[in-house]
């Protein structure tokens, strides 16, 4: 209360001086107007060409089309054709591609990625860099990542080279043409490009807990396993979300890789194939079949996969606050 | 430390030790094979050449127009970094330093935009950029860039912001300066290390990008480096070393970057966790 008393005070003995009252004034009537003027360039841009596209795609989606040319009203028209023949199975194909993907990334990327960190946490020589190797991949482009596996990973290609040294393989090395094999050859490729992600955002999540809980917990007697298992990870939670829903986001937005390590139409026979490069060619063609595209169910696409994504993360987030230990 | 100490760490050193080859090996592979013909490369991969060659350099150079693409990629990134730095931190300024009752708001707005998938609004984009005459052209995928990124840049500036005394400014309005003064002379030279994770992050991700130009960029003389290198990955499917000397050339100036700010990188990454 003291304290208040004091705030106040000092605002009286302020705003006893002249220049202090022309400012509040001024203050109250222009506060608006300047926050305004400054917001509004980012407004404008971020408005014309993010939300104003988004807001007019998914009200579009409700039309019939004629190539580009929005016709009639045709109500959910667009979204049952995406769940009829032949639609239903490149739309089911490709959605569940999506959900591989994201699975296998959470494994092979994130859980993987968390261990790395975790052993970097409890070491400390080389840890700064080895992180920094460990995230070089990251700041390439996904296209040149994908266009250097292609070669590594093609017949005559170093991947196949080395398995035939070491004798575990012989002969050609097929695994982007064969179907049992491509799309896990693509989650490998996008882990070991995005690697680098969770071993910082995780390592950073380490540095935060306090230093108590480890001593605690090894003065219990508990392993390097049970330290990891039953004390780190409950105060992990903001870290873990943050790369959930990262990974979440990016994978039902995959499309870099499958275009040029398989073609738009996710060779090997659309095994590969994603929600994005399905809609691409929905909107705009295929490779060698320009112009035959169905921007109606595009539309409907985009928006089912707008609203996954969307309810996806608020769900997410959601879950992962109401996890969340509070210190 | 002991022995048994030392045996306890081992098996961790040994999954550090492999991910570090996992990582290194392909780059190995990419940086030797630009120096080797495509013979040698099929012969053994990870061999060091015989005679060193930069005939593959010439090459891609020549034959890929390279020297172009880069100069579109330096342009278009450089650009659009400068005016996301600034319209964000603008609109950053008065979200987390004025008692705006819409403020919260008119930040959620910006915020949402972090994930949104905006790909799926790309056939209005192309629409609207064909009704304002910017298909196929650099001006036009500088505006979706920055429009894309002012989501994080505006998040990251707020937060940094916020963090301020509020005396900072107040002393300087008693002084009579302009808004627009404080913020460019006073709050940003404090919030520098958001300016530089904004700049950093914008400009990987602006560089890397393929599916914008993918869309809206058909002319080649100006493609990007991800688009050129997409088209001839297919082309010239028999010429290796040059196709591995073009991924080596496109690749090195984030390369360069990451060498000299890795420290910063890492810390950005491991502070925001939004990098992407």
């Amino acid at each position: 209360l003291r304290r208040d008393l004091f705030w106040v005070a000092r605002d009286v003995v302020e705003s006893k001086s002249e220049m202090a009252q022309r400012i509040t004034r001024r203050g109250r009537f222009s506060l608006h107007f300047s926050a305004i003027a400054f917001i509004l360039p980012a407004l404008a841009i971020y408005a014309l060409f993010v939300l104003y596209p988004l807001a007019i795609s998914l009200w579009g989606s409700l039309f019939e089309w004629r190539g580009l040319r929005q016709m009639d009203f045709s109500g959910f028209d667009n979204f049952g054709r995406l769940f009829v023949f032949p639609n239903v199975e490149r739309f089911s194909g490709a959605f569940f591609h999506n959900v591989v993907w994201f699975v296998g990334i959470m494994i092979f990327q994130n859980a993987f990625g968390l261990i790395l960190a975790y052993l970097l946490f409890q070491r400390k020589r080389l840890t700064t860099l080895l992180q920094s190797v460990f995230f070089l991949p990251a700041v390439l482009s996904p296209v040149i990542v994908g266009a250097l596996w292609r070669l590594l990973l093609a017949p005559n290609g170093m991947v196949e080279w080395l398995l035939n040294s070491a004798g575990l393989h012989e002969g050609r090395l097929t695994v982007l043409s064969d179907s049992s094999w491509a799309l896990w050859m693509l989650i490998g490729i996008d882990a070991w490009n995005w690697m680098g992600l969770p071993v910082l955002i995780f390592a950073a999540g380490f540095r935060q807990i306090s230093f108590e809980i480890f001593e605690a917990a090894r003065i219990d007697g508990a392993g390097s396993a049970r330290m990891l298992g039953s004390f780190a990870l409950p105060m992990m939670i903001p870290a873990i979300s943050s790369v959930t829903v990262l990974t979440f986001i990016n994978t039902f937005n995959q499309f870099d890789i499958v275009y040029v390590m398989e073609g738009v139409q996710g060779n090997p026979g659309y095994a590969t194939d994603t929600l994005v490069t399905y809609f691409y060619r929905l909107a705009f063609g295929a490779e060698g079949a320009v112009g035959i595209t169905d921007i109606g169910l595009a539309l409907a696409l985009g928006t089912v996969l707008f609203l996954v994504v969307t309810i996806g993360t608020i769900l997410m987030l959601r879950a992962f606050e109401k996890a969340t230990v509070q210190p | 430390m002991n022995v048994a100490a030392y045996l306890r760490r081992f098996p961790g050193w040994v999954m550090l030790v492999l991910w570090t080859v996992v990582v290194l090996v392909p780059l190995y592979a990419l940086v030797i094979s630009c120096f080797k013909s495509t013979a040698q490369i099929y012969a053994n991969p990870i061999a060091l050449p015989q005679v060193w060659t930069f005939e593959n350099f010439v090459s891609a150079w020549e034959s890929a127009n390279l020297g172009r693409n880069l100069l579109n990629s330096f342009l278009v990134t450089g650009v659009a970094v400068a005016i996301t730095i600034i319209v964000s931190a603008m609109a950053a300024y008065p979200l987390s330093r004025y008692r705006l009752q819409w403020g919260n708001l008119m930040l959620l707005l910006f915020l949402a935009g972090i994930m949104l998938p905006i790909r799926l609004a790309s056939v209005e984009l192309f629409n609207l950029m064909k009704t304002l005459d910017l298909l196929d052209s650099l001006f036009g995928l500088i505006c979706v860039y920055v429009a894309i990124r002012i989501p994080f840049a505006v998040f990251i500036f707020a937060n940094f912001m916020r963090a301020l005394p509020r005396e900072l400014e107040e002393a300087a309005r008693i002084d009579g300066a302009g808004e627009f003064r404080i913020l460019f002379e006073i709050v940003l030279p404090v919030v520098l290390p958001a300016v530089s994770i904004v700049a950093i992050f914008t400009a990987i991700a602006v560089w890397n990008d393929f599916f914008f130009p993918l869309i809206f960029i058909f002319d080649d003389s100006k493609k990007t480096v991800p688009l050129a290198i997409s088209g001839f990955i297919g082309q010239f499917r028999t010429d290796w070393g040059m196709i591995f000397a073009s991924l080596a050339i496109s690749l090195a100036p984030v390369l360069a970057m990451y060498l000299v700010l890795a420290r910063q990188i890492r810390e950005g990454v491991g502070t925001t966790g939004v990098a992407k």
